[in-house]
């Protein structure tokens, strides 16, 4: 039985209509009109325990709305879901033991207070046993290097400093399942890293299941088997990285620079995509072209200094599924 | 199952006693207005005739004590809810497993403590200034019953109020006119007896004069011993109309949270 399971699950926002201009204003007091805007359009998903979840899409595409729902605050219009055997909204308080959150836009500790004061407060509000709380303090403490700055208040420590206390602070009672929302934003190379690391040893430890929301396709690539690919409230792709990929990834591009300016360099069987100074970038299709006998017509026509074929990277592809649409079988209107 | 809200209500102590300089000020600003009022009140009794039942010793006794009383009632321990609104924070209140309108309560009583501190600092201050009367101990009791029911009418009034951003955001101009309205009607200024005809009758009937009116007329004597039981009914039963349509405003608006999104 999967952990995580929406099955045609939707959600819609009604809102009252504004007339412009005083008279609409007034029209809308007595006889408002209703416009409804579908957020999650029939969302059909299982999330086995221990996975990481890569749950992405454009902005305004659903994602938050669906995380909202699965914490329970917020009701679905239709559809069912249930997490770790329990409906969220019907029973918010029960299903909050149950996951940890993360925002990166937004944190849950007290700004005016030493890190370690907010630890305390979620000790009460969980009612984890003192020993247990020492010993699961002390763990994060030591893997999230927060030992030097656990008596500052909130408000001095640094953002990636402050992304480590709200990890902490949301694992604290150890919850079987984890939503991440967007929580690299805004974080240097180095930080982003430290939290990479410290969330795929959590998955693979203690076999949390993780839910990873994110504009960063780097984080997902590096820690996501699995993606759910999310466009106008509706699942468009949901697979392994690799498949996605694979779908997209047909297409290879030669980068060939010439040792002299060539004007409209052409090889059989390669689109030229762009020319700038010296560096041609041709894109092909490897499953019809072969690659060698495209560098043998490029190093026959031309006078090469270099060439390099490059792979498409999951960013270039999501990118191109954002803009073109996804060819996959489950695209609709 | 009490646990998480008494740390609710530390942690809001420790918050607001890291604004040690604030406190201080508001220890400082009170002292200086106890002097200005005896002031004010000595120079308008030394050219009127004392209105009826209040001769000058109780009016600076009556403006002392409800400058003190003010220390308290003015934490608007609900203003928390405004933020969490605005800051979004009230979402991630929403994943605990708490009763969120419990904990904002603790929160506020937390806030309340810190400035409760403030008061014995500054009734020495005042001692030192003005003198006021000390009434019989059994007076000084019901004065303190009928003070802390004014506590809870003054804290519902203060949630409606913060209530109202579930549907505007934003609330301050909304709590300025009601702020000023409650300071005039509640008898904070002056005593509401001194509002002339069919206005001085109206403003008893009013949820304010449960806040400073009625606490301060027992502790000077206006109200007499044959009145208590009356007096403290009538702040029970604002208590009880505030807190129920507080219940009814906050069902209503974590329905909008919850189905609408915040």
């Amino acid at each position: 039985m999967p952990l995580i399971v929406t099955r045609d699950l939707r959600k819609v926002f009604r809102s009252a209509k504004r007339s412009p201009g005083a008279l609409g204003a007034l029209r809308g007091l007595f006889s408002p009109v209703y416009e409804d805007r579908v957020a999650v359009a029939g969302l059909s998903m299982e999330i086995e325990r221990g996975e990481f979840i890569g749950y992405i899409g454009p902005n305004g595409a659903g994602k938050s709305t669906t995380i909202k729902m699965l914490t329970g605050i917020l009701v679905p219009s239709g559809g069912e879901i249930e997490v770790a055997g329990i409906v969220p909204h019907r029973k918010r308080r029960e299903n909050a033991r149950n996951i940890g959150v993360v925002f990166g836009q937004r944190t849950q500790l007290y700004w005016d207070l030493p890190l370690v004061d907010s630890f305390e407060l979620l000790r009460a509000i969980y009612g984890i046993p003192q020993d247990r709380y020492r010993r699961s303090l002390d763990a994060f403490v030591e893997l999230l290097e927060m030992g030097d700055f656990l008596r500052t208040p909130v408000r001095q420590l640094s953002l990636g400093q402050r992304m480590r206390g709200d990890f902490a602070a949301a694992m604290l009672h150890e919850p079987p399942i984890l939503y991440l929302d967007e929580p690299t934003i805004g974080l240097d190379v180095v930080a982003k890293e430290a939290i990479r690391t410290f969330v795929a040893r959590v998955n693979r430890e203690q076999g949390t299941t993780i839910v990873l929301t994110t504009h960063d396709l780097a984080d997902v690539e590096r820690l996501c088997r699995r993606i759910v690919l999310i466009d106008h409230g509706r699942a468009i792709f949901d697979g392994p990285i690799e498949r996605i990929k694979n779908e997209y990834g047909r297409e290879r591009t030669l980068v060939v620079r010439f040792t002299e300016t060539t004007s409209a360099p052409a090889i059989p069987g390669a689109r030229l995509e762009s020319l700038e100074g010296l560096t041609a970038r041709f894109v092909f299709d490897r499953a019809t072209q072969r690659v060698d006998r495209l560098v043998r017509e490029v190093s026959d026509r031309y006078s090469v200094e270099d060439i390099a074929i490059e792979e498409p990277e999951l960013e270039g592809i999501i990118r191109h599924i954002y803009t073109q649409g996804y060819a996959g079988e489950e695209r609709s209107a | 199952m009490f646990a998480p809200y008494i740390e609710y209500a530390r942690k809001a102590f420790a918050r607001e006693a890291t604004y040690r300089i604030e406190l201080i000020a508001e220890i400082g600003s009170l002292v200086l207005r106890v002097y200005l009022l005896r002031s004010l009140w000595t120079a308008l009794y030394a050219h009127n005739a004392a209105p009826t039942g209040l001769p000058l010793h109780s009016m600076i006794t009556y403006t002392t004590v409800a400058l003190l009383m003010s220390l308290v009632l003015e934490v608007d321990g609900t203003r928390i809810i405004r933020e969490k609104l605005r800051e979004g924070g009230i979402a991630v209140d929403l994943m605990k497993p708490i009763v969120v309108p419990f904990a904002y309560f603790s929160d506020g009583i937390g806030q309340t403590l810190v400035h409760a501190l403030a008061i014995l600092p500054s009734l020495l201050f005042a001692l030192l200034l003005v003198r006021i009367d000390v009434p019989s101990l059994p007076v000084l009791a019901i004065f303190f019953c009928s003070f802390a029911l004014g506590y809870g009418v003054n804290f519902f009034v203060n949630f409606l109020m913060n209530g109202v951003a579930f549907w505007t955001l934003e609330t301050f101009g909304l709590q300025l006119i009601v702020r000023w309205i409650s300071d005039l009607l509640s008898g904070q200024i002056l005593p509401l007896s001194f509002f002339p005809g069919w206005f001085g009758r109206a403003v008893f009937a009013l949820p304010f004069a449960a806040i400073y009116s009625t606490p301060l007329l027992l502790y000077v004597g206006i109200i007499q011993p044959a009145q208590w039981a009356a007096a403290l009914a009538v702040q029970a039963a604002w208590l009880a109309v505030t807190a129920g349509a507080s219940y009814l405003l906050w069902r209503a608006a974590s329905q909008r949270v919850v189905v609408q999104g915040g």
